[in-house]
C-alpha cells in the first residue's frame, strides 16, 4: 500500500468515500462482494427460472428427461390453466379446420384446436382467480383500516389491561391454522359461513388485524403527541386531528402494513383448503391441483404460479422503501 | 403552534371538548370505544370463541362428520395422545426441522445481509431479487420444488451432475440409486424452506444494518479498531435485537409449518415428512375425522408454541435491557 | 505538535463543488476554527484533513508530511464527533482505553494515561459506566478523554458541543479551550456559532459556499471583516449595511442623510469608486453615537433590552433599519425621531459590485 499512499489514484475522487476504503485493497474486496452477491442472486433465482421456462413448454418437454433448456415455446400451459377444453367430436372436425384455415380462430382457440379440443369456455381458474382478488383485496383493507384505528386507540388512550391485550392479539398469531381451524370450520358450519366470500374475508381480516395493530401501533407511537394537543387547543375535535395529522404522518406504516397483509392474504392456503370448497375457493389450492389426463399439468402449474406471483412482485417493488422501514418499526416497539 | 400551550395541557391524556358552532363532537371515550370494539369484536368471535370452543371439544370424542352430539371423555385424548409414540416422533421430526431450517436460515440471511449492506452498482435490484422466493405461496414453492426435485425429469440433479436416474438421488422419496437413505426427504423440505425464508431474515437484518450510525465506524477507524472489533462491538450487539425477532418469527412459523410440506411430500415418503401440523390436518380433516382427539392435539401444540415464544421473548427483552 | 497545511485542497460530490480549491496553514499550537453557515463546507474541510473524506484535488500535510491518501488512523490525528461515536456496549474506560490497547500500548501504562486523562477531565466517577446511561455533557467529556488520551499531533473537532443543551455548552467551551491551552494541542474546530469561534479561536477561517471568505484572528474579522458575508456573519445582530452613495466627500443615504467621510478614508473611496458611485457603508452598533447633532436621523422601529444595554433598531427613511447600541436608562418611544453620529475609526466602506470591504490602510 505504500505507493497508493504516495501517489493516490488515477483518477480524481468525486464520492464520499474514506480515504481507507479506496485503496486498492478495499476496491477489490468491494468488487469481491459484489460478484458473491451476484453469484447469490442467481442461485437463488434458478427455480424461479425454473418456474418461468415451465410454464411456457409444452407437456412433453417437461416429462422426458433430461430436463431440456432450449425447447420450442408454446402457450400449451396457459391454455390448460385459463380455459375448459372438450373434445372436438368427429362430426364437427370439418368446420374447424375450414375455420383454422380461414384464420378466424384465436390463439388460444388454435392451440386447442392443435390438440384436437376446443375452448368451452373459462376455467375454474379464472374464477378462482377472481375470488382471491375479492378476498384478498377486501380483507387487507379491512384488517389495515380496523388496525389503524385501534392501533391509534392503543397509543393515545389509557386501554384497560392495555399490555395484556396486546400480547393477546399478538399471541393470535402464534397459532397453527389448523388450530384455528376446526373451531371454525364448526362454527362456520353452523351458521352457514362455510365456503362463502364473506366468511374468508372475516377469517383473513382477523388473522392480519394482529399483525395490523401491532406494527401500525409502533408506527403511531413515532408520531409525537404534541402535534395532536396543538390541533385539540386550536379548537380541533380529535377525530379531525386524527385525520389531518395522524394519518398523513402514518402512510409509510400504512403502507408497509398493507404490503405486507396483502402477501398473507393472497398466499394463504391452508384455510382457504380448509374452509372452501366450490364457491369460495381462492387461487393457491386450486393450483395445487391441476390434473391434466397425464397426472400434474406441470406447466399449468407453472402458469398459474408465475401469474399469480406477478401482482405480488410489482406491489413489493414499488413500496420496498416502506417495507424496509416498515420491518424496523414494527419489530423494534415491543 | 401554540407550543407553549400544548405543553401545558400534555399532562391530560383527554381535552374536554369544546362547543363551537354549537357542532357536537364525539369525546374521548366515545372514540376510543368507537376505534376498539369492531377489532376487538372481530378477535372475540374469532379467537376467544373459537379457543375456549377447541378446549371444550378436546375433552370430547367429537367427530365432525358423525350425527352424533359431542360425547364428554375427560383427559382420555390427551392421556391417548401422550401415550402415542408415533406422535412424540412427529412432535421430534418437527422439532429437527424447525431447529435446523431456522438455523440455517439466520446463518444464510446475515450473511447476506452483510454482503448487501454497502451500496454498489445494482445492489437495490440484487436484494429486491433476493426477495422474489418469499412472495410466493408456500404452497405453490412445495409443488415446484417437487418438481425440480423429480429424479427422472427434475432440474436439481441435472445441474447437479446427476444425469442418470438410476444411480441419482431420489430425494423425496429418500432413496440414492436404490438404496434407502432415511431422512434424505427431510432435509430436502429443509432445503425449500432455507431457500424460501433467508430472504426474510435478510430483510430484517439489512434494516438493522442500515440503522447503525456511520459514525461509529469512522470512529473506529480512526482509532484503528480491526475488523473484528468492528463486527463483534459495534455491528453485532447493534443488529442483534432485530436478528433475535426475526429468529423468533421464523421459529413460530416453522413450527406450524404445513403449505409448503402438504405442497412437497404430503408428509411421506412413509412419516419422515409428517410434521405436526400436517398430522393434525390428517385427524382433524382426512380419515376418521376425529375432531375431539384433533383438538386436544391442537391444544398441545399451542402450548408449546407459546411456551417457546416466552422464552425467546424473555431473551430478547434482557438483551434490550442491557443495551 | 504539529503544522497542518492544505495546498488547493478541493472537494467534489458529482458536479457539485462543496469546497472549492483552498489554501490554508495551521500553525503549532494553534486554536483554528472553521466557521460558515450549514452546506459552506467546513465540516467536508475537517474530514478530509482526518481522511474521513478523501480529497478530489490538492495535498494535505501534517508536520510536513504528504499525508493526502494515508489512513486516518495513521495519521496521528484525534477526532471529535458531534454526536460524541461512543461505543455503546464499552464502559467510558473501555472507551477510552482502546485507541491505546489498538495502537499496542502495554496495559499498564494505558491503564496509568486513561486515569490521567479521566482525573483531568474529572470523569474519573463516571469509568464504570456505559455510554447510554451519561448525560450528554458526560459523553462528550468522554468523547474527549478518548481523543485526548492518544497525545495525537492533532485535535479535529466537528461541532462537538451541537448536541449539548446550552447552559453545558458554555461550561464545555471553557473545558475545551483549557485542554487545548495544557496539552499544547493543535485544534481544528469546526461550528457555525459565531460566538463559539470568537470566544474560542486564536484563529477563525470564515467559510461560505464552499469558499474561504476570511482568515483572521476574532480582532480581525470582527473589526475588519473583508467582506460583506463576513461583516453580516459576525457580531450579533451583524454588521449594519447601508447601500448609499458616494458623491462629494460624502455617502448620501435614505431619509435625506448625508454622511460626511473621514478624511482618512477619502483616497481608498475615490480609488475604488471614483469620482462619484454606489458604496455600502457599514459600522457595528456600539459604533452609532446617538446625539441631538448627529449627522444622521432616523425614526425608531423597534427596541430591545439587553440587560446592560439598549438594542434600537432605526429606520433610515427608507426601507433599511439599522442597529444601535444604545444606554439602558433612556427611553426610546416608538415612532420617536433620533439623531446620532458614527465613531470615525468604526466605520467601514464596501464595494457593492465585488462585496469586498474597501482596504483600511492605503499605502
Amino acid at each position: 500500500m505504500a505507493s497508493f499512499e504516495e501517489t493516490g489514484p488515477r483518477r480524481p475522487v468525486i464520492e464520499s468515500i474514506r480515504v481507507d476504503r479506496i485503496s486498492p485493497g478495499a476496491r477489490t474486496w468491494r468488487t469481491i462482494r459484489a460478484l458473491l452477491s451476484l453469484a447469490l442472486a442467481l442461485i437463488i433465482l434458478i427455480p424461479i427460472f425454473v418456474m418461468l421456462i415451465t410454464a411456457f413448454k409444452s407437456r412433453v418437454d417437461i416429462t422426458t428427461p433430461p430436463p431440456k433448456l432450449i425447447f420450442t415455446p408454446t402457450l400449451e400451459g396457459f391454455v390448460f390453466l385459463l380455459t375448459d377444453r372438450a373434445i372436438v367430436t368427429a362430426g364437427r372436425l370439418a368446420e374447424f379446420q375450414e375455420r383454422a384455415a380461414a384464420g378466424e380462430m384465436n390463439l388460444f382457440e388454435r392451440i386447442a384446436f392443435e390438440g384436437g379440443l376446443e375452448i368451452t369456455g373459462p376455467s375454474d381458474y379464472v374464477f378462482r382467480l377472481r375470488n382471491s382478488l375479492i378476498i384478498a383485496g377486501t380483507s387487507t383493507i379491512a384488517s389495515v383500516v380496523l388496525g389503524l384505528l385501534s392501533a391509534y386507540a392503543f397509543s393515545r388512550f389509557n386501554v384497560p389491561g392495555k399490555g395484556d391485550l396486546l400480547f393477546f392479539i399478538l399471541s393470535t398469531r402464534m397459532l397453527p391454522a389448523v388450530v384455528v381451524t376446526i373451531p371454525i370450520f364448526l362454527m362456520y358450519r353452523q351458521l352457514r359461513l362455510h365456503d362463502t366470500h364473506i366468511g374468508m374475508i372475516f377469517l383473513y381480516t382477523v388473522f392480519n388485524l394482529s399483525f395490523s395493530v401491532w406494527l401500525l401501533k409502533g408506527f403511531i407511537d413515532e408520531i409525537p403527541r404534541e402535534y395532536e394537543e396543538a390541533a385539540l387547543v386550536d379548537g380541533y375535535t380529535r377525530l379531525q386531528a386524527f385525520f389531518k395529522i395522524v394519518l398523513p404522518q402514518a402512510v409509510t406504516g400504512i403502507a408497509a402494513t398493507t404490503v405486507f397483509c396483502l402477501i398473507f392474504a393472497w398466499n394463504e392456503y391452508a384455510f382457504a383448503l380448509m374452509l372452501t370448497s366450490q364457491r369460495a375457493r381462492t387461487a393457491p389450492p386450486s393450483i395445487a391441483t391441476m390434473l391434466g389426463s397425464g397426472g400434474l399439468e406441470w406447466s399449468a402449474i407453472a402458469a398459474g404460479s408465475l401469474g399469480f406471483l406477478i401482482p405480488v412482485v410489482i406491489i413489493t417493488f414499488a413500496l420496498r422503501k416502506y417495507l424496509l422501514r416498515g420491518v424496523t418499526f414494527g419489530a423494534i416497539r415491543q | 403552534m401554540s407550543s407553549v400551550k400544548a405543553q401545558e395541557m400534555s399532562t391530560t391524556a383527554s381535552v374536554a371538548p369544546r362547543r363551537t358552532k354549537a357542532r357536537r363532537h364525539l369525546s374521548d371515550r366515545a372514540i376510543q370505544n368507537l376505534f376498539m370494539w369492531p377489532t376487538l369484536a372481530l378477535l372475540i368471535a374469532f379467537n376467544l370463541f373459537p379457543l375456549f370452543y377447541s378446549l371444550y371439544l378436546s375433552f370430547t370424542n367429537y367427530s365432525a362428520i358423525a350425527r352424533i352430539d359431542p360425547v364428554w371423555v375427560g383427559f382420555q385424548n390427551f392421556r391417548n395422545i401422550l401415550q402415542d409414540r408415533q406422535l412424540w416422533q412427529y412432535f421430534a421430526t418437527t422439532g429437527r426441522y424447525a431447529l435446523v431450517s431456522v438455523g440455517l436460515e439466520t446463518l444464510l440471511g446475515f450473511g447476506l445481509a452483510m454482503l448487501l449492506r454497502e451500496k454498489f452498482k445494482g445492489s437495490g435490484l440484487i436484494t429486491t431479487l433476493i426477495l422474489i422466493p418469499m412472495m410466493l405461496s408456500p404452497v405453490v414453492v412445495g409443488l415446484f420444488w417437487k418438481l425440480m426435485y423429480n429424479p427422472t425429469f427434475g432440474y436439481l440433479n441435472y445441474i447437479l451432475g446427476y444425469t442418470n436416474p438410476a444411480t441419482a438421488p431420489d430425494w423425496l422419496a429418500s432413496r440414492w440409486g436404490g438404496t434407502p437413505v432415511p431422512g434424505l426427504a427431510l432435509w430436502a423440505v429443509v432445503l425449500v424452506d432455507v431457500w424460501m425464508w433467508s430472504p426474510f431474515v435478510m430483510l430484517l437484518t439489512l434494516s438493522g444494518l442500515n440503522a447503525i450510525p456511520e459514525y461509529l465506524y469512522e470512529a473506529a477507524a480512526i482509532d484503528r479498531a480491526s475488523p473484528w472489533f468492528q463486527f463483534w462491538r459495534i455491528t453485532l450487539p447493534q443488529v442483534a435485537p432485530l436478528l433475535l425477532i426475526a429468529v423468533l418469527f421464523r421459529s413460530i412459523e416453522a413450527l406450524k409449518s404445513f403449505d409448503l410440506v402438504m405442497g412437497m411430500t404430503g408428509g411421506g415418503p412413509g412419516t419422515q415428512t409428517e410434521l405436526i401440523a400436517v398430522n393434525l390436518y390428517r385427524q382433524a380433516f382426512l380419515g376418521q375425522w376425529q375432531t375431539g382427539r384433533a383438538s386436544a392435539l391442537a391444544y398441545i401444540i399451542l402450548i408449546i408454541v407459546i411456551g417457546v415464544s416466552n422464552l425467546y421473548i424473555r431473551y430478547l427483552n434482557s438483551i434490550k435491557g442491557e443495551a | 505538535m504539529a503544522t497542518i497545511e492544505l495546498r488547493q485542497v478541493e472537494k467534489k460530490f458529482g458536479s457539485l463543488h462543496a469546497v472549492k480549491p483552498m489554501d490554508l496553514t495551521i500553525n503549532d499550537r494553534e486554536f483554528v476554527v472553521l466557521l460558515g453557515p450549514s452546506g459552506c463546507g467546513k465540516t467536508t474541510t475537517l474530514r478530509m484533513i482526518s481522511g474521513l473524506e478523501t480529497v478530489t484535488g490538492g495535498r494535505i500535510l501534517l508536520n510536513g508530511r504528504d499525508v493526502t491518501w494515508v489512513h486516518p488512523s495513521r495519521r496521528d490525528i484525534a477526532f471529535v464527533f458531534q454526536f460524541f461515536a461512543l461505543y455503546p456496549h464499552l464502559t467510558s474506560k473501555e472507551n477510552i482505553i482502546f485507541p491505546l490497547l489498538a495502537q499496542g500500548t502495554p496495559r499498564a501504562e494505558a491503564e496509568k494515561r486513561v486515569s490521567e486523562v479521566a482525573d483531568f477531565l474529572r470523569i474519573s466517577h463516571l469509568m464504570g459506566l456505559r455510554p447510554g446511561v451519561l448525560s450528554g455533557g458526560d459523553q462528550q467529556r468522554v468523547a474527549l478523554a478518548r481523543a485526548l488520551v492518544r497525545r495525537p499531533e492533532a485535535f479535529l473537532m466537528d461541532e462537538p458541543l451541537g448536541a449539548l443543551d446550552a447552559d453545558f455548552r458554555e461550561t464545555m467551551r471553557a473545558e475545551i479551550k483549557r485542554l487545548h491551552i495544557a496539552e499544547d494541542a493543535t485544534t481544528v474546530y469546526v461550528t457555525h456559532d459565531q460566538i463559539e469561534a470568537m470566544a474560542m479561536g486564536d484563529r477563525i477561517v470564515v467559510m461560505s459556499e464552499a469558499v474561504i471568505q476570511q482568515i483572521g484572528t476574532p480582532a480581525e474579522v470582527y473589526y475588519n471583516p473583508a467582506n460583506l458575508f463576513v461583516a453580516r456573519f459576525i457580531g450579533s445582530p451583524g454588521m449594519n449595511l447601508v447601500n448609499g452613495r458616494f458623491a462629494d466627500g460624502a455617502v448620501h443615504l435614505p431619509g435625506n442623510n448625508h454622511y460626511p467621510v473621514p478624511q482618512e478614508w477619502l483616497p481608498a473611496l475615490q480609488r475604488a469608486i471614483g469620482r462619484e458611485g454606489d458604496v455600502i457603508l457599514g459600522f457595528r452598533p456600539e459604533a452609532a453615537i446617538l446625539n441631538e447633532n448627529g449627522a444622521l436621523a432616523a425614526e425608531v422601529y423597534a427596541s430591545d433590552m439587553h440587560g446592560a444595554y439598549a438594542m434600537l433598531h432605526l429606520n433610515l427613511n427608507g426601507d433599511q433599519i439599522v442597529h444601535a447600541r444604545a444606554a439602558r436608562g433612556i427611553r426610546y418611544p416608538i415612532g420617536a425621531s433620533v439623531r446620532f453620529d458614527l465613531a470615525p475609526d468604526m466605520v467601514r466602506f464596501f464595494d457593492p459590485r465585488t462585496e469586498a470591504a474597501l482596504p483600511w490602510e492605503v499605502r
